[in-house]
């Protein structure tokens, strides 16, 4: 460890640290741009700069490691007049379009201008224009002219994704960022660079101009795409007089599983989500009240008292495994989680995405839940109701030989005359719960958009039926889960730092 | 909590028994009451609306208009700066790309709902293209429905600014 001191505080770090990742871990904020955690340096926008006691001028505090005894300064007049000037030279050219840019409210440059900026401009010389809307492909827009080099991008494909699509073209005024002739971003991860451009150079085409991002509000969840499990943000907003709507997800910092990252399609997957705002409790196709159709599902339930297959997917929340367990020992229901489409091998890659679809199906073997195939094949010869539970592949039954009575329970999907009740249920970003990765890491998911067409989540249903009216995962997890074999060394607490678990 | 304990006033006789303060009170009323009897034509009223009100100044606050470039296309570039800063977020509007060249951003919908608006201004002083104004000088907006009291984009564009008298 080496201590140094910053504006005056005493810090203690680990030696061969870069010194602005030693400001930044202490919570001091220090402007930069091509300085990225999961990119390392670059020094070449210059913003960073501190003063350092000892050395003549101002240093970049990227490119420094930090030293025993050193004194720093990232406050005061001199320095500040320094980040200013530097900030003015990147705003030469920059078009300050701030109305139109999707960045505004979340945009580097915006926020020093305020910190350290707030000159009055002494251009008299007309900008530097570029090209104003440049489709990158991979649903990655760039606007040259708000560019500021910082070239992160270009360090992104370079060392993420090794599929060097883009690069920095022209010299001096005129350098620009660009594809190279006839290529296009073209990888599973392009619109990481979306998140990764400090400005609002590289916009999303898919949330073009969708919503200002003070409106949105940012939940954090897990994705459920495949078996990575990466933690994300949710944002989403509810217009006055509209419904809640998820505007986009963007990867959420977890460096045990995705580091700064999100594949695109997982990215892209609230699209998904929102669709299912919609779905209505359906008998045998036809729209019902939620209340009339709640009670038909505890109607059948009762009718068919162990006669009944629960068909769940692997994807639920442990919490909702747990619960649909004891229900179904205390009713002598089967309980399979047999699923014929959990792989593909086209998703699956060597980086983050899983060819594995299954958010949680790790948690099967752990609490002896049953996926094979012979063991569904088995029950549902012995049962006259199938309820599939967080999922609608009612092909699976109807195409069974003998005729069954057929219940939904999921977030939204078709459905038919042959299905006796579809019920919906929370949706994953309507719902908590908790998921254990590819790797074992569990992750507790904490989104709860409140959905405002009165559906209730899985939990709410099950809770009624068992009738002890535990609904919320930290219960579920200080009553039941601990007390299992294992997850005793686990707490409902401990799920924020991401445990692992041997699988 | 803090706590603050506020006097009572109207402890004595005389202020329990309010005949005294309304009687004072009565008399300024009558007075006024007698001095416009007499003098009709001083009255600080008009007969609205056979009269129009001839004091609209040009920083009046009056119904919305959106205003137009030189080449005739809509200034506003749906940037929501008002939308943000109106108290009574009776603004609401959809963002589009631009399709006739001018910029990169336009409103597709851009509603007041003119029953909620509080006519503060906000909206004004907050739009950094000069693109919304209030100086239609319309004080009085009438509707049948409460739809009629919705603006649209359309309707906004079509207003002009009241001519200087
Ligand atoms: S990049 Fe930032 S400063 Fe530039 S126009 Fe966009 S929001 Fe404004
Ligand atoms: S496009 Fe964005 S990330 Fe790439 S160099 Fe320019 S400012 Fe940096
Ligand atoms: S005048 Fe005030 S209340 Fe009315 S639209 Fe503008 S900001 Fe909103
Ligand atoms: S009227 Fe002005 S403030 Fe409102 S969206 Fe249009 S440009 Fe922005
Ligand atoms: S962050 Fe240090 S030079 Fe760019």
């Amino acid at each position: 460890m080496v201590s140094l001191s910053v504006d005056g505080k005493r810090i203690e770090v680990r030696e061969n640290t870069l010194l602005i990742e030693a400001l930044l871990s202490q919570g001091i904020s220090i402007p930069h741009f091509c300085y990225h955690p999961a990119l390392g340096k670059d020094g070449n926008c210059r913003m960073c700069m501190v003063e350092i006691e000892g050395q003549k001028r101002p240093q970049i505090a990227c490119d420094t490691l930090v030293k025993e005894g050193m004194v720093v300064r990232t406050k005061g007049e001199k320095i500040d007049r320094v980040k200013r000037s530097i900030l003015e030279m990147e705003l030469i050219n920059h078009p300050i379009d701030c109305p139109i840019c999707d960045q505004a409210g979340e945009c580097s440059l915006q926020n020093y201008y305020m910190d350290v900026g707030l000159y009055e401009s002494r251009l008299t010389t007309p900008k530097v224009r570029g090209k104003k809307h440049v489709d990158l492909g991979a649903n990655v827009v760039l606007d040259q002219e708000r560019c500021v080099l910082c070239t992160r991008c270009v360090r992104f494909t370079e060392k993420i994704t090794k599929t060097h699509e883009l690069g920095v073209l022209s010299r001096g005024d005129h350098s620009v960022i660009d594809t190279f002739p006839g290529e296009k971003l073209n990888n599973p991860y392009a619109m990481n660079v979306v998140d990764l451009c400090p400005v609002g150079a590289l916009t999303s085409k898919d949330f073009r101009f969708a919503k200002r991002v003070w409106f949105l509000q940012s939940e954090k969840a897990i994705c459920n795409r495949c078996a990575r499990g990466c933690s994300i943000f949710v944002d989403h907003h509810k217009e006055k007089y509209g419904s809640e709507k998820i505007y986009r997800y963007r990867p959420r910092l977890n460096e045990a599983i995705n580091g700064y990252f999100i594949c695109d399609a997982g990215r892209l997957s609230y699209a998904h989500e929102n669709a299912l705002f919609d779905a209505q409790a359906m008998i045998r196709g036809k729209v019902s009240e939620y209340d009339y159709a709640e009670g038909k599902w505890l109607r059948l339930l009762k009718r068919y008292l162990g006669k009944t297959l629960f068909l769940i997917s692997s994807s639920l929340g442990l919490e909702e495994f747990v619960r649909l367990q004891k229900l179904a020992k205390l009713y002598d229901i089967a309980l399979s989680a047999y699923e014929p489409d959990r792989f593909d091998d086209r998703f699956g890659d060597t980086f983050l995405k899983c060819a594995d679809r299954s958010a949680n199906a790790r948690a099967l073997p752990l609490l002896g839940i049953d996926d094979t195939q012979e063991g569904f094949q088995k029950a549902l010869q012995n049962a006259e109701l199938i309820v599939l539970i967080g999922r609608h592949d009612v092909a699976l039954i109807l195409d069974a030989p003998c005729r069954k009575s057929v219940v939904v329970l999921d977030a939204g999907g078709m459905t038919c005359e042959e299905v006796e009740l579809m019920l919906p249920v929370a949706s994953h970003t309507q719902k908590e719960g908790t998921y254990i990765n590819v790797e074992g890491y569990v992750q507790y998911s904490a989104c709860m958009i409140a959905n405002d067409k009165g559906r209730k989540s899985l939990l709410e249903l099950l809770g009624t039926v068992l009738g002890d009216g535990m609904v919320r995962a930290q219960e579920i997890w200080e009553e039941e889960i601990v007390r299992l074999e294992p997850f005793q060394n686990l707490s409902f607490a401990m799920l924020s730092s991401t445990p692992r678990i041997v699988l | 909590m803090g706590v603050k304990i506020v006097q009572r006033h109207g402890k004595t006789l005389r202020e329990k028994l309010y005949l005294p303060a309304i009687f004072g009170g009565m008399k300024t009323t009558l007075r006024h009451f007698t001095a416009n009897l007499s003098d009709t034509p001083q009255i600080k009223t008009f007969s609205y609306p056979e009269e129009q009100p001839q004091d609209i100044t040009e920083r009046y606050r009056g119904v919305h208009r959106l205003t137009k470039r030189e080449d005739g296309s809509v200034r506003c570039v749906a940037c929501f700066m008002c939308a943000t800063a109106c108290p009574a977020e009776c603004i609401f509007i959809e963002a589009q790309e631009r399709e006739d060249g001018v910029d990169e951003k336009m409103p597709r919908r851009f509603d007041i709902d003119l029953l909620e608006c509080v006519f503060c201004g906000a909206c004004v002083e907050a739009c950094p293209c000069d693109a919304i104004r209030m100086d239609s000088g319309i004080f009085s907006f009438i509707g049948k429905k409460r739809e009629d009291f919705i603006q649209t984009k359309e309707q906004l564009l079509a207003r002009e600014a009241k001519e200087n008298r």
